[in-house]
């Protein structure tokens, strides 16, 4: 299950992504914003995206930083509150 | 704040400064000891009054050191976007002609390479032995600042300040909003924008207020923008509509009710975000604010009497008087009537660097042309409808088309080419580019790609890129930017992160 979920992910952040950076250079684990690969306000993408595809509700779970910085987070994240 | 003769001298009054993220934090005294050790480097290097200075870096306690201490000898802050490309640096570079360019660890070694020979390269992290300068060198008409902002001709434009704009700016607005509310300021905007450091630093922090600064728009910080809220019993932040929109949906709101006020600025404020941060900052004081650098930033606000949040509300003048006239005329508008927007204010600038061909065209008798459209009601409030010229305002942050356009027109793959705003649900406006290649194959997309990258910092590159035949053009060569928008709003754009990505 979580690789699929990882190809859902990774197949969003190629849409949202910085055409320079190579999606396969990111680590699983690496912060997205700080290798460059999206800028740091596309965050939004990623909650809109997280909450129409797997119905997380961040206003009732609240979040950490930590959640939706790295590939693995937002796995991690989608494991534990996707309805 | 300030007053008569000492209308120039800074450092009278600063408050403490923070760094949330980091802990560190210096005193008032500790401040004036730094100012003082930075200013006697300045001086042992041979800055002299006049002299203009680089400053790469922001949003941390050297910066606003090194600023003061800029100040003090009489010489000429310019803060720049430490993400600008080399052209882009060579270009300011030449405009400037800066005697001194201080970086950090941060800054890019390529910064000192983009800089022409002659220029002193500081480092601010450098320890310094103490020192004491006594007074300041600055007069109140001297320059004090430049922030660049993107020029509708293609090329930025300097737009400076001297120390009398800058007080008038401040002490306008300590009249018409006080001081009490700022008290602990946040500031999570870029100090090279004239939003970020003339009003949400500058004018609490030099007013005795405590300044809490954090690095611009990192995610992380968002996320826990309540928590930081409450852990530094903050009363006040500024920021732009963008960043709302992502703070809104991850951040939950503070607790402590510590915070008094907010201000959202640099970009159209819809009523929804309005009244979703009222609802999260637990206050009704959100005020839409306005202004332009030009202007010094905020020149009006929601402030005054009852409101409700409506899309294009900004409120009475700080300081200011609003004039509203017709295009075709130039006749005052009355109260309802839409047309184009003039800032008569002790507080605009000087003028643009070495341009007094704009500076004409953009300051006329006293009044500063705006470039927005707006009218105003009855009590004198001002509401905005619109933008006059072409400019895309992405997050706050203003781009000019035309600069988009003459980085690309240069390459050799280019036939023709128009950048226009296209709607973002993040940022507002983001940058949109129609092409007409010679070569359509995707090799002259990469090396367009590749030239663009090399010309333009990360923030104004084309988020979404579209080939065409050609771009449409009246008999005088103008471009209309609308249209072709909407020619290729019907079309997929390229899919540029594949193209790119084969290389």
């Amino acid at each position: 299950m979580r690789q699929r979920h990882r190809e859902r992910v990774l197949e969003f952040l190629r849409t949202i992504q910085k055409p320079d950076r190579p999606l396969d250079a990111v680590a699983e684990t690496d912060s997205l914003v700080e290798s460059g690969l999206i800028d740091s306000l596309a965050l939004l993408e990623i909650v809109t995206f997280l909450e129409a595809q797997y119905r997380i509700d961040f206003a009732a779970i609240g979040l950490e930083p930590e959640q939706l910085t790295s590939v693995s987070g937002i796995l991690d994240l989608i494991e534990r509150e996707a309805r | 704040m300030r007053d008569g003769h000492d209308e120039a001298r800074v450092l009278l009054t600063v408050g403490r400064l923070v760094e949330p993220l980091t802990g560190r934090h210096w005193e008032p005294p500790a401040v004036a000891r730094e100012v003082s050790a930075r200013a006697a480097r300045f001086r042992r290097a041979g800055l002299r009054p006049g002299d203009r200075v680089f400053l790469h870096f922001g949003n941390r306690l050297e910066f606003f050191a090194e600023l003061l201490a800029i100040w003090r000898l009489g010489a000429v802050a310019v803060p720049v976007d430490g993400g600008l490309t080399r052209v882009e640096l060579e270009r300011l570079a030449e405009v400037v002609a800066p005697r001194f360019s201080v970086v950090d660890g941060a800054t890019d070694a390529a910064v000192a390479r983009a800089l022409p020979s002659g220029v002193a390269v500081v480092d601010a992290a450098e320890s310094l032995p103490a020192a004491e300068i006594a007074s300041d060198a600055a007069r109140p008409g001297d320059d004090a600042l430049v922030l660049f902002t993107s020029g509708s001709s293609g090329v930025p434009k300097g737009v400076v300040h001297t120390h009398a704009s800058l007080a008038a700016r401040w002490r306008a607005l300590e009249r018409e909003l006080g001081l009490a509310a700022y008290a602990r300021t946040l500031c999570l905007l870029p100090t090279h924008f004239g939003h970020g450091l003339i009003c949400n630093s500058l004018f609490p922090w030099l007013g005795g207020q405590d300044l809490f600064v954090t690095p611009p728009f990192r995610p992380d910080l968002l996320i826990r923008l309540g928590a930081l809220v409450d852990e530094h019993r903050i009363t006040f932040l500024s920021s732009v509509p963008a960043v709302w929109r992502l703070a809104l949906r991850v951040a939950r709101p503070p607790r402590g009710g510590t915070l008094r006020r907010v201000h959202c600025g640099s970009a159209p404020l819809p009523a929804t975000v309005w009244e979703g941060v009222q609802g999260w900052a637990g206050t009704r004081e959100v005020f839409n604010t306005y202004g332009l650098t030009e202007t010094g930033s905020w020149v009006a606000g929601t402030s005054a009497g009852e409101f409700t949040p409506a899309d294009g509300l900004i409120g009475p003048p700080w300081g200011a008087t609003l004039h509203v006239r017709r295009a075709a005329d130039g006749a005052a508008c009355g109260p309802g009537e839409v047309g184009r927007v003039w800032i008569e204010s002790p507080a605009l600038m000087r003028g643009y660097l070495g341009r007094d061909d704009l500076t004409r065209q953009a300051i006329v008798d006293g009044r500063f042309a705006t470039g927005d459209l707006g009218l105003l009601d009855e009590r004198g409030w001002l509401h905005l409808r619109g933008r006059e010229r072409d400019e895309i305002n992405k997050g706050g942050m203003k781009i000019a088309p035309a600069e988009v356009d003459a980085a690309a027109e240069g390459c050799p793959r280019v036939a023709d080419v128009c950048a226009f705003a296209m709607d973002d649900p993040l940022y507002g406006q983001n940058v949109g580019l129609a092409v007409a290649l010679t070569d359509r194959g995707d090799a002259a997309v990469r090396e367009l790609y590749a030239w663009m990258r090399e010309r333009l910092s990360e923030g104004k590159l084309p988020a979404r890129w579209w080939l065409v035949d050609a771009i449409p053009r009246s008999e005088r060569g103008k471009v209309n930017r609308d249209g072709v928008r909407e020619a290729c709003a019907d079309r997929p754009p390229l899919d540029l992160a594949r193209i790119v990505g084969e290389r």
